[in-house]
């Protein structure tokens, strides 16, 4: 038995990968993807056959770099896509675009997911007997320009119906005209995560529908409910405007955050006051005067005293920004009577054209009512991300005909009668106008991994099939029409594609909607006791993540929770009620009752039960059936901005017996007096005038000057190195010794005059976990949740989460979330967001444990783990402090495996130059090596020296806060160098005396003035 | 005691060695040849045995089903919760490596004592060690997440020049194991050459069997020479063997000591693990050596005066763990260790506390009894006793591996521990195999050493001899022949 697991697992890795190398050629080779699915067999002896002419711009082995523009929310940052052999295998942000400035959130990163996701439509394909088959693009095209033809002809052509996820760009206008063209109405712009009370105060306030939130210069923000580090609005600018706000630390803002639940962006607030859902309203009237602080506090729930203060901090604090989020057109109008901040410059145009909630319920009507006669839908999901109560799904099942565009299987294609699937962004052309006058270009970055067409290409071919309109299509593709649009022509495109955007504009104002008849409700106070508050999950959205591995494995930024829902409830609740975590609670209303577990979390109102939307889908793929959906919990109640007012309802709130494991990543949230989430308060740092990072008072005291308490004290400096290093370089073992090998800084390969490091700066992360993100992307680390992954093999744990129940997460870099303070439950605890990864110890507890030398000490400082070497003893784990290295209980890598991470073709997102590590090896965060090396050997071959910051590792390449800063500190003209003087600086356990090479900046507190 | 034997004349005792003889002599053993027949014929199979036997090797089946299943899927079928990545594995191979120094502790440094009572239990001690460190010895290459490149912890000569990291305390236990494994299974067969001789005598059936007896008795032919090289040769592997008891341990604490991780970092552990694994042998020697006397009728080989100095012994090593036990806790108060203090509330009053109560209840509460000489010398008792211990001594394992790990430096990392059924299928395997060593032994070599109970039996006199008709407690003079007597 020794021997054939040997031959398994021995032979099987190396073997998986070269062949998998193999097949980039083939796919090449062929030019098509088809070929790559049949040449995946493991046993077949293949040859290497060298190009004769060489695909345009590909090298084997080097990377191409695409600029294009993501589409995963209304925003449109920019990105650049990197690929490999013809693949793209990651995604970061395009550095020089001025929406997203090179960050790029978690979503963003994963769209790679929605590339290579298993569960897209390979091809068109027909219902048949209420079956889905697969049919013939031309057939399919035939069918649909039939039916086209056939509603034109019996004059329904102007019931036809198109509804397209909402998407900023000339794809509009063109869906318009074709659409106009065949006399059918102009389309419906959907988006579920859109705020349309603050989109229609906004306007009507004469502003952007969506401003530029200038948070610098501030002086206090008050929130309510206004989540603008969760994906409310424009996600990644924001948040690198709060984070650049807040790290000039003496002229930050403070943040304060009223709702009835922290959310991420609640638990970046200084303060959170906790009030129920729907009471924001009345402490924005007592900011305006209408009422006192006791009837505040008496309409709203929150407590009197934080109110009095929050009234006497914002009568003294100008400017003042005021943002409503919580979905009430009258609190954001008197929000925007309270706000005192400048305007910022212009605004985020992507959100200008989304219908509302009540207008997706008036076309529900009309469906219900056989009003439509052919509904069309690209990307949109309103079966899934309308609430039950809306009667949308029965409404659809009414239309005659149902075609849909959606690239991946859906809750709204499960209805369709015809699929004629899209290519992912990635795979098409197209544009965007995220900001007045700039013009985000869209490009394909890989030949389309499936049978699939752009939509647009469909509607140029139907409409040139349609006798009325061919003669408006008359060019191929869309596109050349971009290109006949674009100023300047095909030569003008080429030259501004690299960049990824220019100046310009689209020319496109969607029509301003007339609002229908909106359903107003008050809060339906008839059941229980509890407020039921759904909000949107901030990765999963409105539920378009939930079939990506990576954003259910990545936890919650807030909760920690992935691959489940859970109902949040405070713990003095749940005490009183008698239960704990993981309990099962029957939450009921008027629309419907879910069962499902309870979480505590303290930063839920005590009067509330929380639910994050996104999960839960019956027919959106394998990975998105974990969870449940909560809005089949909601009654039908709008506000008068015809938004959908998601906390509309009490619920009665039962226990129902039995309990389940939480899945969740976090251990203890509470650091035991641990330091490692240290902060200091901003009049501790007050008046010493320092600029961030520069750490001007540190340089003065020179270089071996007093330590101040938690400070680092930058052993691993220029010439203080790790000890592994000094005493191999004589200074602590052999002074006679002439052989001082790699270790000795003038070793010919120069690598040990290197110190890799990093830097993070607690006071700019805001937790939100887009570098976990990144890492898993960079770093081929593979999800584990999956109920295959792991119920079946731990008959104790069943279901979606079942190994992450057993922390088994790979994730190299997590987020520890620490709450300080609050241990009474009071509602005012401090969070601590602490990115954790491998420290890369000079003195590393891992390395002399091992016993087959798989990890040991590098001359440039990283701890280096050798899976080829690793037989699996998880000593070094054991022995690490920070915890920080990850196991391969299973072969996640193998393919064949029920527990395989990268079903066919999530596996052509893997990065060619990271191993897939193999079943019974440790791996762990290696500081983005192939990155080192990648620069090393790029500077070698153009002969120089490596340049300062001229590369950064995956998660500092992403992060959107601008929190980690990666380089040589070796070498006094990398940034990181400069930042890890900060005298905010510490190392976490300093006293266990790693000499880690993570250098962690304190956060800083803001206390309320007088407070301190 | 006096029931057995005639107290030492007052004016004898200072001419004796310092070995309590007078307890440990065999009354009820007449001579020689009812030695040679009563032991041998212990022998013959039974149904008894084969029922056993067949259930030992079920549960090896089921042990190894269960290792070949992980094997194939990986180790995520057991029942890690990272970072808890040791657990019934690891704790079970220190189980069974402290079940073997017992058999060591009793044939070699018991004899170098000269500890009388040693001479009817070490062999059953001496065989349980090595099937026992055969147990142990498995589980560290079970563990291992690539089971198959176990040899990489082996320094052999290769083409690659990569020999393993001798830091590392895990190679220590390489070295460690095989040595004590070697050293311990050459006492075993140097011990057994003339009793293997005796088989080989009183073999006249099977010449198969015969055959094989005459080659593994190396032709033992009874001769003063032989037996002078033999006491010689016996003696120095037992002096081999001594320093082998403390060292095998304290290696093996290394494991846990010289890791950062609270509650193991800490400098007791050597010889803390080695009185412990003195007392957890001692009471597999007592669930072992019981049953065996019953049902073999040995009751008058294995004497409760024995079983009393070995009740002494698991007494006396309980109260060192037991003050081992409360030198952690002053430790843990008084380093002023935040994460050792804090890991130590846990280990006792948080979530381990049912572990720690079964610990300490049967390491440190129960033996107690065994003040009570009643109760030493009651076998019914002094078994169930065992039983207590044996579990006492795998959880005291399960304190020290799991709830260290799950109570670390990182509080966002801390977690909890849930075997699954591979972990409890191995461990019944690891019993099954042991056990099945065990049962194959007794039945083909002599579960009590006959050379050297014939030493302390009376010896045969020659009938022109005047003296010595009765049985006392004084020392025989033995018969010109009779070995190692006049070295």
């Amino acid at each position: 038995m020794i021997d054939s697991a040997d031959n398994n697992g021995g032979a099987k890795a190396p073997e998986a990968t070269g062949v998998r190398r193999r097949d980039f050629l083939k796919v090449l080779g062929a030019g098509g993807a088809a070929t790559a699915m049949l040449g995946c067999g493991q046993e077949k002896v293949e040859k290497l056959i060298p190009y004769l002419v060489s695909p345009d711009q590909t090298v084997p082995g080097v990377s191409t770099y695409y600029a294009t523009t993501c589409r995963e929310c209304a925003t449109g940052c920019g990105i650049i896509a990197e690929t490999r052999d013809g693949r793209t295998i990651k995604l970061e942000g395009n550095p020089d675009h001025p929406v997203n400035q090179g960050a790029l959130c978690a979503r963003g990163q994963a769209s790679l997911q929605g590339l290579y996701n298993p569960d897209r439509f390979r091809g068109p394909m027909i219902r048949r007997g209420g079956k889905l088959e697969a049919i013939k693009w031309d057939e399919a095209l035939r069918l649909f320009a039939e039916k086209i033809n056939e509603t034109r002809r019996n004059g329904s052509a102007g019931n036809a119906v198109f509804i397209n996820q909402h998407e900023a760009g000339s794809f509009g206008l063109f869906l318009d005209s074709w659409l106009a063209a065949l006399g059918m109405p102009a389309h419906i712009s959907y988006d579920a995560e859109a705020d349309h009370a603050a989109i229609t105060a906004n306007k009507q306030n004469g502003g952007a529908a969506w401003p530029v939130l200038n948070f610098k210069g501030t002086k206090l923000i008050v929130s309510f409910g206004a989540d603008f580090l969760d994906g409310w609005g424009a996600g990644v600018p924001q948040q690198l405007a709060f984070a650049d706000a807040r790290a000039d630390y003496k002229n930050a803002p403070r943040l304060i955050y009223v709702g009835p639940r922290r959310s991420l962006t609640g638990l970046n607030a200084d303060q959170w006051i906790d009030c129920r859902p729907g009471g924001e309203i009345a402490i924005a009237k007592m900011l305006s005067g209408a009422l006192s602080p006791a009837q505040a506090s008496q309409q709203s729930g929150a407590p009197q005293k934080a109110l009095e203060s929050l009234a006497r901090e914002f009568a003294a604090a100008k400017p003042a920004m005021v943002l409503s989020g919580a979905g009430s057109s009258d609190l954001s109008a008197i929000a925007a009577t309270l706000n005192s901040a400048p305007a910022g410059n212009g605004g985020y145009l992507g959100f200008e054209g989304i219908a509302t909630a009540a207008e997706m319920r008036a076309l529900a009507h009309r469906m219900s009512a056989n009003g439509v006669s052919l509904l069309m839908v690209r990307g949109a999901n309103p079966v899934y991300t309308l609430p039950k109560s809306v009667g949308f799904e029965a409404a659809l099942k009414k239309v005659p005909y149902k075609v849909s565009f959606s690239s991946v299987p859906d809750e709204t294609t499960e209805l369709a009668d015809l699929i004629l699937p899209d290519h992912h962004f990635l795979e098409q052309w197209g544009d965007a106008e995220p900001m007045r006058g700039v013009l985000s270009l869209q490009q394909p970055t890989m030949d389309p991994v499936f049978d699939t067409r752009a939509t647009t290409d469909v509607l140029i071919s139907v409409g040139r099939a349609e006798a009325a309109t061919a003669a408006s299509y008359q060019y191929p593709d869309f596109r050349t029409w971009l290109i006949g649009r674009f100023p300047g022509g095909a030569t003008a495109l080429a030259a501004a594609l690299p960049k990824g955007f220019t100046s310009g504009s689209i020319g496109y104002a969607p029509q301003a909607r007339a609002l229908p008849a909106v359903q107003t409700t008050t809060m339906d106070q008839t059941h229980g006791s509890m407020y039921l508050y759904v909000y949107p999950h901030p990765l999963l959205g409105d539920g378009r993540g939930a079939n990506k591995p990576w954003l259910q494995e990545l936890p919650d930024p807030v909760t920690k929770i992935c691959w489940q829902t859970v109902a949040e409830m405070n713990p003095a609740t749940l005490t009183k009620m008698g239960m704990a975590n993981g309990d099962y609670v029957t939450v009921k209303t008027s629309a419907g009752s879910l069962t499902l577990p309870v979480l505590s979390y303290p930063g839920v109102q005590r009067d509330t039960i929380a639910i994050a939307t996104g999960r839960g889908h019956p027919h959106s793929g394998r990975y998105a059936s974990a969870g449940f959906n909560p809005l089949d919990l909601l009654p039908v109640s709008e506000d008068r901005s015809g938004a959908f007012v998601y906390a509309s309802t009490k619920a009665d709130v039962t226990k129902a017996g039995g309990s389940t494991w939480i899945v969740t990543t976090e251990g203890s949230s509470r650091q035991h007096g641990r330091g490692i989430g240290q902060a200091i308060g901003i009049a501790e740092l007050g008046g010493q005038g320092n600029e961030e990072g520069v750490g001007a008072e540190h340089q003065k005291s020179g270089e071996k000057g007093e330590e101040m308490a938690g400070d680092a004290s930058h052993e691993f400096l220029p010439g203080m190195r790790a000890p592994v290093a000094n005493d191999a370089q004589g200074d602590r073992g052999d002074q006679a010794s002439n052989d001082k090998g790699m270790y000795d800084p003038k070793h010919w390969s120069g690598m040990a005059k290197r110190r890799w490091a990093m830097t993070v700066d607690l006071a700019r992360c805001t937790g939100c976990s887009a570098c976990v993100t990144a890492c898993y992307a960079e770093n081929n680390i593979p999800t584990v949740g999956a109920d295959w992954q792991g119920g079946k093999f731990l008959p104790d744990r069943t279901g979606f989460g079942a190994n992450i129940t057993r922390s088994r997460e790979m994730a190299w870099l997590r987020i520890e979330r620490y709450y300080e303070g609050g241990e009474d439950g009071s509602a005012d605890f401090d969070t601590r967001f602490v990115p954790m990864m491998c420290q890369h110890c000079g003195n590393a507890p891992c390395e002399p444990v091992c016993p087959v030398y798989a990890t040991y000490h590098a001359p440039d400082g990283l701890n280096v783990q050798v899976y080829n070497r690793c037989v699996g003893t998880r000593y070094c784990s054991n022995n690490c402090p920070y915890k920080v290295r990850y196991f391969n209980w299973f072969g996640y890598g193998e393919p064949g495996r029920a527990q395989y991470a990268f079903p066919e073709p999530l596996n052509w997102q893997l990065n060619p130059d990271v191993t897939v590590r193999g079943k019974g090896v440790m791996e762990k965060c290696t500081f983005c090596v192939q990155r080192i090396r990648e620069a090393e050997n790029r500077a070698k071959l153009e002969q120089r020296e490596m340049q300062p910051d001229e590369f950064t590792t995956a998660c500092a390449a992403s992060c959107p806060s601008r929190a980690i800063t990666f380089g040589d500190a070796a070498d006094e003209n990398w940034s990181v160098t400069k930042v890890a003087k900060d005298r905010r600086a510490y190392h976490v356990f300093e006293e266990l005396n790693t000499y880690t090479a993570v250098v962690y900046l304190k956060k800083v507190l803001h206390s309320a003035p007088g407070a301190a | 005691m006096a029931t057995l034997s005639r107290p030492v004349p007052a004016t004898e005792e200072k001419m004796r060695p310092n070995i309590a003889s007078a307890d440990v002599q065999l009354p009820a053993v007449r001579d020689y040849e009812q030695v040679d027949r009563e032991i041998v014929g212990t022998l013959h199979p039974t149904v008894a045995w084969f029922i056993g036997l067949g259930v030992a090797i079920l549960f090896l089946i089921i042990g190894a089903s269960a290792w070949m299943y992980q094997i194939y899927n990986g180790l995520g079928v057991a029942g890690y919760n990272p970072p808890v990545m040791w657990g019934v594995y690891i704790i079970t191979f220190v189980f069974w490596v402290g079940i073997g120094h017992a058999g060591t502790l009793i044939s070699a440094i018991l004899y170098l004592f000269r500890a009388g009572f040693r001479t009817t239990i070490y062999r059953c001690a001496e065989a349980m060690t090595v099937f026992a460190v055969m147990t142990a010895g498995l589980f560290p290459i079970l563990h291992l997440g690539r089971p198959w490149k176990f040899f990489w912890l082996i320094p052999y000569p290769n083409w690659r020049y990569i020999w393993p990291q001798f830091k590392s305390p895990l190679v220590w236990d390489v070295f460690a194991i095989l040595t004590y494994l070697t050293v311990s299974s050459t006492f075993l067969y140097i011990g057994l050459i003339p009793d293997i001789a005796v088989l080989r005598d009183r073999e006249k059936t099977n010449p198969v069997r015969k055959r094989i007896l005459s080659v593994l008795s190396l032709g033992w032919r009874n001769s003063d020479r032989e037996w002078r090289h033999f006491a010689r040769a016996y003696l120095f592997l037992a002096a081999f063997s001594t320093p082998l008891v403390l060292s095998v341990h304290s290696v093996v604490s290394f494991d846990f000591a010289m890791a950062l991780t609270p509650g193991w970092h800490t400098t007791i552990f050597p010889p803390y693990f080695v009185a412990g694994a003195i007392f957890s042998g001692i009471g597999m020697v007592f669930t072992i050596i019981i049953p065996i006397r019953k049902w073999f009728n040995l009751k008058h080989y294995v004497t409760l005066n024995h079983l009393d100095a070995a009740a002494k012994l698991a007494l006396f090593t309980s109260l060192v763990v037991g003050c081992a036990y409360m030198t952690e806790w002053f430790v843990a108060w008084f380093s002023g260790n935040e994460a050792e203090k804090a890991f130590f509330a846990n280990r006792i009053w948080g979530q381990w506390w049912w572990a720690s109560a079964i610990l300490y209840t049967c390491n440190m509460v129960l033996p107690l009894s065994l003040f009570s000489q009643r109760l030493r010398r009651n076998t019914t008792w002094l078994f169930i006793l065992s039983i207590f211990i044996n579990i006492g001594m795998w959880f005291e394992r399960f304190v020290i591996v799991v709830p260290s790990l799950s109570h670390e430096f990182e509080p966002w990392q801390w977690t909890t521990y849930h075997p699954t059924w591979v972990d409890y299928a191995i461990l019944c395997g690891s019993f099954g195999w042991f056990s099945m060593w065990f049962l194959l032994f007794i039945k083909q070599l002599p579960v009590i050493a006959i050379s050297e109970v014939k030493e302390i039996v009376m010896p045969r006199l020659r009938t022109a001899h005047a003296h010595g008709t009765t049985v006392s407690g004084e020392h025989q003079d033995y018969e010109a022949d009779t070995p190692g007597e006049h070295d």
